[in-house]
């Protein structure tokens, strides 16, 4: 396969996260082009290259950034930028490693974003549990800063930017957009409710866009080799490549950049190397936990693109988490699993979400321990369903989906679990 | 006006209004926990959801986050509604202790309600449920039972939003979502009872009401909250004569939704110790007491004054000045400004105000009126046998110094009933229907809850009485026609009376002068 290595290109250079080394690599050549264009040209450009939010919904990016109120509209307040660097969906390990091989890819990609943003001042609101790569970030920031990369007047263009890490606490919720932003303003860590939507009103109440780390590392790239190439790359509704964080049975679980689009049979056994040897595939995730599982028969109908998953499996490509399970898999307890997760994380705001994560988690430990009928198997089903898009944020939904899913996908799992014919047995 | 529609009900509406108080104007209820109109919009709860009806198709929404504008249709009456109001009871009720039984909040309770309403399913939690810190003593007025709540989080906004205290927190996630407070604080400021009252569930009850009465036997009354200038709109809670709590009743003009604690407990002034029930001459119980008063006044000649009272009613006041005028022309008037010993002694910028007396503005209003009303100097040098005292405690506010003989009306014992030698039992508010002047001008009505207790009777009914012994009634012997008499009168009252006063009152009309 031959394509442009948009993200992963200097992830195998050695001591890249270095300033020096990664001005070799052309990180931050860019910037003159960037800060000489209009703000609006930079959003244009962005628009037109298609590229989509990263971190899950695949919302086109340039077109959030065209909901920012112009200055004249925004009564006197600041736009914020923030990079979403919080990482929680359970399968997805991508942000990580660019974070921490390639950190200077970020912060040009975020100092391109604030000048087309009319932006001043940007966070980097990463998860508690990567102190070490908010280490490692702090100390390019220091370098970019040093280099007069950040701060006032960067490059003699007259554009300021200021750009500092901040580091949640580690909850799940915090990388929605909004409990992000609650979180930042040093609130408890939840949602909040739309509209006002964040690019309207988000941080301190002023505009704010929340980016994810994959969407902004691809800006740089934009920049330099424009719309079009970007858009010859992938599907035409989804271009460009995408960073898959692989996990499970295969053979070579890991971070891959491939071009959006690829069969999703060939991406298995390309990159991952197949399946364990003599085992066979018996569920994929493909976007990270929260999205509908797929069977076998809808790996083989799907490509690695939005579309495609969407239309063939009802599933979503999310943030790339991709986690495959061969037939040694119990899927009931894959699932109580992940229930778990969820019950835990639920961040307590809405009501249904609150009560029902917990409830379902624990109908379902009985469904694993052999303790529950058919009946139960209903009232989770059902549970599921009044959880789904009835709360403020899509947790409820990422925690139904699972549910909904594993249960519709794999039902003759679970019955055998409530007809007492326990996983493994004969 | 934007017209916006509910179900098939289409009404105008000020643009921006929440969309449950434009189904409330509209005569549909949207059942709802965590809004409230005076707090900021939370949207947890999800019980208010409906359907918006756009030409794409319905969409889910809650209805509290939803404002009115021109062509909004929204429909609460689906069997897609119907679902999601059952549900999310069943989620409130999975983790609810179900101890209604022992429950103060029983009968006013939302769960119970709405349950009632929207609920009604077979049971399906067959799961342990969660457990949460019961019986926490919270603060002076409140007990936090942490089971019963439903997160709503409408007690931390109120402390975020209202009194600026930010005490009670919502902690921890998911199902052990808990409220309460940080370790080792109270509650520390004056609206405490508010909370209890915000909580629709058991949750957060009050100290002073728990385990008292079922709320179901109890009556409720519009009255007014006599305690200090603000004129906080109450409802008085009671059953067979016995007043057993106030409750803010909402005037989005004067108090919102709220009362301070402090007015809250002036219920337990209605059946007090200290109530006088019974009529004195010289320390002694005396059932002809109004006659010896009517000789003791024609005994005084032209040396009588009259104290208006800043506690007693415009209908009082009133009765006082016709009685003055009919019966002793010489007579003057007086008014002694100040707080009475037993007053509440705090204040703040909310509604406590500094003026302990409910009714300044009014004898302002007929001060001005009448003209020449002595102040407290005035009343120090004049040449005074006998002065008829309305209610206030002029004796604690004037602090010593010598005093003519005393007639006192008044409803509790105080330095001024002691040092009467004729005293008069008159109604506590929660037994007369009255009107009330506040801080901003805003002409009130209070409505009789319960009977007067002992011999007691209405300021205006008792000076009526008076006048009869004396040779010229007042006509001020039922509030009605009182009210009516003055508004006729005094022209800054042009044109009120109790119907269009109704529940949240008028503001005065402008003296004259300003008018102009």
């Amino acid at each position: 396969m031959d394509f442009p290595r948009i993200l992963t290109g200097n992830w195998e250079v050695p001591d890249v996260h270095r300033i020096a080394v990664a001005r070799t690599r052309g990180t931050y050549s860019r910037l003159p082009k960037a800060l000489g264009m209009a703000p609006s040209e930079i959003t244009a450009l962005v628009k037109d290259s298609g590229l989509r939010g990263r971190g899950g919904a695949g919302f086109p990016t340039g077109v959030k950034w065209g909901f920012v109120p112009p200055a004249e509209k925004r009564g006197g307040k600041a736009v914020y930028l923030l990079c979403n660097a919080d990482e929680s969906e359970p399968g997805t390990f991508k942000d990580r490693y660019l974070m921490w091989c390639d950190p200077h890819l970020l912060i040009e990609g975020m100092i391109i974003a604030s000048r087309a943003l009319d932006c001043h001042l940007g966070y980097i609101y990463i998860r508690g549990e990567f102190r070490y790569i908010a280490r490692r970030l702090d100390e390019a920031l220091a370098e970019a800063y040093a280099a007069g990369l950040l701060g006032k007047n960067i490059q003699g263009s007259g554009h300021h930017f200021d750009l500092y890490v901040h580091v949640g606490a580690g909850a799940y919720i915090c990388g929605e957009e909004t409990a992000l932003i609650s979180s930042l303003e040093g609130e408890r860590g939840q949602p909040k409710l739309k509209p006002p939507f964040p690019a309207v009103e988000g941080a301190w109440r002023s505009p704010t866009i929340v980016n994810n780390v994959e969407t902004l590392a691809v800006v740089p790239w934009l920049i330099e080799n424009g719309a079009a190439a970007y858009k010859a790359i992938g599907t035409e509704k989804s271009p460009g490549t995408k960073l898959f964080s692989v996990s499970g049975h295969v053979r070579r679980p890991g971070v891959y950049e491939v071009p959006l689009g690829i069969p999703m049979t060939q991406f298995i056994e390309e990159q991952c190397g197949g399946l364990l040897p003599g085992r066979t595939l018996k569920a994929v995730i493909p976007g990270g936990s929260s999205v509908p599982v797929m069977t076998p028969d809808e790996v083989a109908k799907c490509s690695m693109d939005y579309e495609s998953i969407s239309q063939n499996a009802g599933s979503y490509l999310g943030s790339g988490g991709f986690i495959v399970m061969d037939d040694t898999t119990d899927l009931v307890e894959a699932l109580t699993n992940l229930l778990r997760f969820y019950a835990h994380e639920s961040c307590g705001q809405c009501t249904p979400c609150r009560e029902g994560c917990g409830w379902m988690y624990q109908i379902l430990c009985r469904v694993r321990d052999g303790d529950a009928n058919v009946q139960d198997l209903a009232t989770l089903r059902d549970l599921a369903d009044n959880i789904h898009s009835k709360t403020i944020c899509f947790f409820g939904a990422s925690a139904a989906m699972p549910v909904q899913s594993f249960l519709t996908k794999f039902r003759s799992e679970f019955l055998d679990r409530v007809q007492g014919r326990g996983a493994g047995a004969a | 006006m934007p017209k916006v529609k509910i179900n098939d009900t289409e009404i105008e509406v000020p643009a921006g209004t929440n969309m449950i108080e434009a189904a409330k104007l509209a005569g549909v209820e949207i059942p709802h926990y965590c809004y409230h109109p005076h707090l900021s919009v939370a949207g947890n709860c999800r019980m208010c959801m409906c359907e918006s009806v756009t030409p794409r198709g319905s969409v889910l929404e809650i209805a509290c986050n939803m404002q009115a504008r021109e062509g909004l249709a929204i429909r609460t009456d689906t069997d897609q509604v119907k679902a999601v109001r059952k549900s999310v009871m069943e989620f409130l009720l999975v983790n609810h202790p179900l101890d209604c039984p022992i429950c103060d909040q029983s009968g006013e309770c939302r769960l119970q309600d709405y349950y009632m309403d929207h609920g009604q399913y077979d049971s399906r939690g067959l799961e342990p449920k969660v457990s949460k810190h019961k019986r926490q003593d919270i603060g002076d007025h409140i007990v936090l039972d942490a089971e019963r709540c439903v997160q709503c989080s409408r007690c931390e906004r109120f402390g975020d939003e209202v009194t600026g205290t930010g005490d009670l927190r919502l902690m921890n996630r998911g199902d052990h979502t808990e409220i309460g407070m940080f370790p080792g604080t109270r509650l520390e400021h004056d609206y405490q009872g508010n909370l209890a009252d915000i909580c629709p569930v058991g949750a957060l009850t009050s100290k002073d009401f728990r385990f008292e009465r079922r709320v179901w036997y109890l009556r409720e009354t519009a009255g007014l909250c006599t305690g200090c200038a603000t004129g906080c709109n109450i409802q008085v809670c009671h059953q067979d004569g016995e007043v057993f709590r106030y409750l803010p009743r909402r005037n989005d003009d004067v108090n919102k939704s709220w009362i301070c604690d402090p007015g809250r407990d002036l219920h337990k002034r209605v059946g007090s110790l200290e109530r006088i029930l019974r009529a004195r001459v010289d320390g002694s119980p005396c059932t002809t007491a109004q006659a010896e008063l009517a000789t003791r006044i024609r005994a005084a000649g032209n040396r009588v004054g009259f104290v208006l009272g800043t506690q007693a009613s415009l209908e009082a006041n009133w009765a006082l000045i016709q009685l003055a005028r009919g019966n002793c022309p010489e007579a003057r008037f007086f008014w002694v400004s100040g707080n009475d010993g037993d007053a509440i002694e705090k204040s703040d910028h909310l509604l406590m105000d500094i003026d302990k007396n409910a009714n300044t503005a009014g004898v302002q209003l007929l001060a001005e009126w009448v003209g020449n009303v002595g102040d407290t100097d005035a009343l120090r040098e004049a040449d005074l046998a006998l002065l008829i005292v309305l209610e206030d405690d002029i004796v604690s506010r004037l602090n010593g110094g010598a005093l003519p003989e005393l007639a006192y009306f008044g409803s509790r014992e105080n330095a001024t009933s002691a040092q009467a030698s004729l005293v008069i039992p008159v109604t506590h508010p929660a037994e007369m229907d009255a009107t009330y002047v506040n801080r901003q001008g805003r002409v009130q009505r209070n409505r009789r809850a319960t009977n007067p207790l002992g011999e007691a009777a209405p300021a205006y009914a008792a000076l009526e009485k008076l006048g009869t012994a004396l040779g010229k009634a007042p006509g001020t012997g039922l509030p009605v026609a009182t009210f009516l008499s003055l508004a006729r009168a005094v022209p800054r009252l042009a044109g009120l009376d109790y119907k269009v006063l109704g529940n949240t009152g008028r503001l005065l009309a402008p003296p004259v002068a300003e008018a102009k």
